[in-house]
């Protein structure tokens, strides 16, 4: 093993560093399995951001974000159903050096994704209870299922805590293989039917006049959320996906009003902030010799961007009315 | 007593307790965040109080060791804190830069929750055992609780309800009617202040026992559950909260009884307490949405298939009528000449059967008795007194026939009396068909 090559580095000379050893990537100078492991943390987080705030725009602007919410708790037991369910049949799945393979991953966030929906539908539509209530019910009480089945078959809490909080230091190089299919996927799919998200999310009605539906790019939309969330959840945990999904969004829904600049923007944020807080995370271990969580680390910078997003923009106002 | 032991056991006695009184108060609190249809803002606030029960063990870990019982109100101010902070963020969200209520809610929850995480790691790399403590409120941990907890606990629970005693009556008007509540000089903003107030304490007391990420859920169930059995805001605070202490007990008792119970089998595994509380209270209101004697679906289906069913039966007798009074009609008839299957025409008939209004004649075919004559002729009549109504209404003549099919079999006697004197005792309905009447009563 040889040695991590930001060890003893700060914040400028990580950043340095960086762009120099991607650019050797890109060249061919240096392999994918070279990649320390400040550099796989890099590159996971950012396709992460990157695929949850091309989705979270979607989430935000059709306002169904809550729901987002409740699948970044209802995956755990949507993962523990998976591996019941699936075991069986694949004798692999189990097994696999780091957690979760591709079949399982697509199986949970199937299950997920279907349960979350169909469970919150039947409670208002069939049992009449308010929307709110019904979201907030549903998600809980899988929840604590999900906890209850881990306790019970795993004998700890502790997967419980870590699919919380995530544990960015215990990333692997097979966590940026997956996470770059779901981005993939998630890419894929946008820009496959961009037309029709744009459509469904400002104008339902007029999708719908022309053939397009509605509920299906909802549901689309769900199932894509709960596989980014699961690709995500070994990084930053399920709880702080939702900070992906929701803050580099907002931020950038700050500056502009225009679907395509709000993609660019809200990406940009998420994916500048990942970068910085691994730099930092690593400045702070070595100037400092303070260790922190690098997911705790992400979703305060997205705090503190959108903070001074509205500083500047708070700043520019004053400006103006002083001209 | 197996039961009784969870309240006299000195052991047992301060989680369970611990358990009841927090969830009662959430329980409380929750009926007005339901009626408020504001559920999701609790599971924003708990994920806000969540750094600052980190943070606030953070500072006291520079200066205590762990395991202080005296320090846990300093906790809590430092989570009532942070939930304030949070819900103060949402409402700047909200108003003055006009972002959606839940982008608002996920924004903060998600980024105050950040911050927690934050803090914790650095309390983890560097005293492990306030780290420990601080883990508790994640998911909730009623075993470790003792009896400091229980008095701190069973004070803030008493404060809550004391004030929603006081102020329950501009809390039922604001609920119900704000417009009036404003006339009548209730200060709605003071009012909606005290009631976040209340909602964040709620939540602190509760974390403790189920934890921060499944606090929103213990608002919410015991609320929807009490909602489900009565329409009186008085008796739904009173039923939520028995449901929410109820749920308290059980998630303790089911805990501990369900794992002695498999260790029994051979199969050894522990039950988290927090998840168990929750599940309890969930499975509650999955109950009443179920069963509730006038809102459940099984109640509603079951009003809706004996109404489809009584006016089915009504159909076939008025089938009849119109077949001649003492005309017999053989089941083969009846099954070509109504939408029916056999099954149904036969469960139908033998039904009419045993209310005496049709009898079966010797050559095997069905005919009216003299009380079905009554009856069918009375259900005639409430259809074209209807059709008179419409048209009366300014309806035109072929479209009433439709609407008459329906109404027939919910028009009462006393509206019957009604339509008779407000269209003058008609004699024909718009169809020039007679409008039966009889003397006997149907």
């Amino acid at each position: 093993m040889i040695q991590n090559p930001y060890s003893g580095k700060n914040l400028f000379e990580f950043l340095i560093l960086f762009v120099q050893r991607m650019g050797e990537l890109l060249t061919g100078k240096l392999s994918l399995a070279s990649l320390a492991s400040d550099e796989v943390q890099v590159l996971v987080l950012a396709l992460v951001a990157s695929s949850a705030a091309t989705i979270g725009t979607f989430l935000v602007l059709k306002r169904i974000t809550m729901l987002a919410n409740s699948l970044s708790h209802t995956i755990l037991v949507g993962i523990v159903v998976a591996y019941i369910v699936l075991l069986p049949w694949l004798p692999g799945a189990g097994a696999h050096a780091h957690g979760i393979s591709i079949e399982v991953l697509l199986g949970a966030s199937l299950v997920t994704a279907l349960l979350t929906t169909l469970l919150t539908h039947v409670l208002t539509h069939v049992l009449k209870l308010q929307e709110d209530a019904s979201i907030g019910l549903v998600f809980t009480t899988l929840f604590a299922l999900g906890i209850v089945l881990v306790t019970v078959f795993t004998r700890s809490t502790h997967l419980g805590t870590e699919a919380i909080m995530g544990n960015v230091d215990a990333l692997h190089l097979d966590d940026l293989y997956l996470i770059f299919w779901v981005a993939l996927i998630d890419f894929a799919l946008i820009t496959l039917f961009f037309k029709e998200w744009k459509a469904t999310t400002f104008d339902p009605a007029f999708a719908s006049a022309n053939g397009i539906s509605s509920a299906r790019y909802n549901h689309l939309l769900m199932i894509m959320t709960s596989l980014t969330v699961i690709g995500a959840f070994r990084a930053v945990g399920v709880l702080l996906v939702l900070s992906f999904l929701v803050a580099p969004v907002i931020t950038a829904r700050l500056c502009t009003h225009r679907l395509k600049p709000l993609l660019l923007y809200a990406n940009l944020i998420g994916i500048g902030s990942a970068l910085i807080s691994v730099a930092l995370s690593r400045h702070l271990l070595t100037v400092h010799r303070l260790p922190v969580s690098t997911s705790g680390l992400v979703v305060s910078m997205l705090g503190v961007v959108f903070l001074l997003v509205l500083a500047s923009r708070a700043v520019k106002a004053k400006m103006q009315r002083i001209d | 007593m197996n039961i009784l032991r969870y309240f006299t056991d000195p052991v047992l006695q301060a989680p369970t307790l611990g358990s009841m009184l927090m969830c009662l108060s959430a329980a409380l609190v929750g009926v007005v965040v339901v009626l408020k249809r504001r559920s999701l803002l609790g599971e924003a606030l708990s994920h806000a109080s969540y750094p600052g029960v980190v943070i606030s063990i953070f500072i006291l870990a520079a200066f205590f060791p762990a395991g202080q019982d005296w320090l846990a109100p300093v906790i809590l101010l430092g989570a009532f804190t942070t939930a304030l902070l949070g819900l103060f963020a949402i409402e700047l969200l909200e108003r003055r830069l006009k972002i959606k209520n839940d982008a608002a809610l996920c924004f903060v929850l998600s980024i105050f929750f950040g911050v927690g995480v934050l803090f914790a790691s650095r309390l983890q790399f560097e005293h492990a055992l306030w780290y420990k403590t601080m883990q508790v409120f994640l998911f909730g941990q009623a075993a470790t609780m003792n009896n400091t907890h229980v008095i701190l606990y069973a004070a803030l629970a008493a404060l809550t309800i004391a004030i929603l005693l006081l102020k329950y009556y501009p809390i039922k008007l604001t609920l119900f009617d704000r417009d009036y509540a404003k006339t009548v000089g209730v200060r709605l903003a003071a009012l909606d202040a005290l009631l976040f107030v209340l909602i964040a304490m709620a939540i602190v007391i509760g974390i403790r026992s189920v934890g921060v990420v499944l606090m929103a859920g213990m608002l919410i169930a015991p609320a929807v559950a009490a909602k489900q059995l009565t329409h009186r805001l008085k008796w739904v605070f009173i039923l939520a909260g028995v449901v929410g202490a109820l749920s308290g007990f059980l998630g303790n008792y089911l805990s501990l009884e369900i794992p002695a119970w498999g260790s029994g089998l051979g199969w050894k595994f522990t039950l988290p307490t927090g998840p168990m509380i929750l599940l309890s209270a969930s499975s509650m209101s999955l109950l009443a949405l179920l069963f509730a004697p006038k809102q459940g679906l099984v109640g509603r289906k079951w009003r809706i298939a004996t109404f489809r069913w009584v006016s089915q039966g009504e159909n076939l007798l008025k089938f009849l009528w119109k077949k001649g009074d003492s005309a017999v009609v053989r089941f083969t008839d009846l099954r070509a000449q109504t939408p029916y299957s056999s099954l149904q025409l036969w469960l139908l008939l033998s039904g009419l059967q045993r209310q005496g209004w049709i009898k079966r004649s010797r050559s095997g075919g069905y005919a009216l008795t003299s009380d079905g004559v009554v009856r069918a002729g009375y259900i005639v009549r409430l259809h074209r007194l209807w059709e008179v109504y419409l048209v009366h209404l300014g309806q035109g003549v072929e479209k009433v026939h439709c609407r008459a099919e329906e109404m027939e079999h919910i028009l009462t006697p006393e509206l019957e009396q009604q339509l008779v004197d407000l269209l003058n005792h008609p004699k024909q309905d718009p169809h020039h068909q007679p409008i039966p009447y009889s003397e006997r009563l149907p």
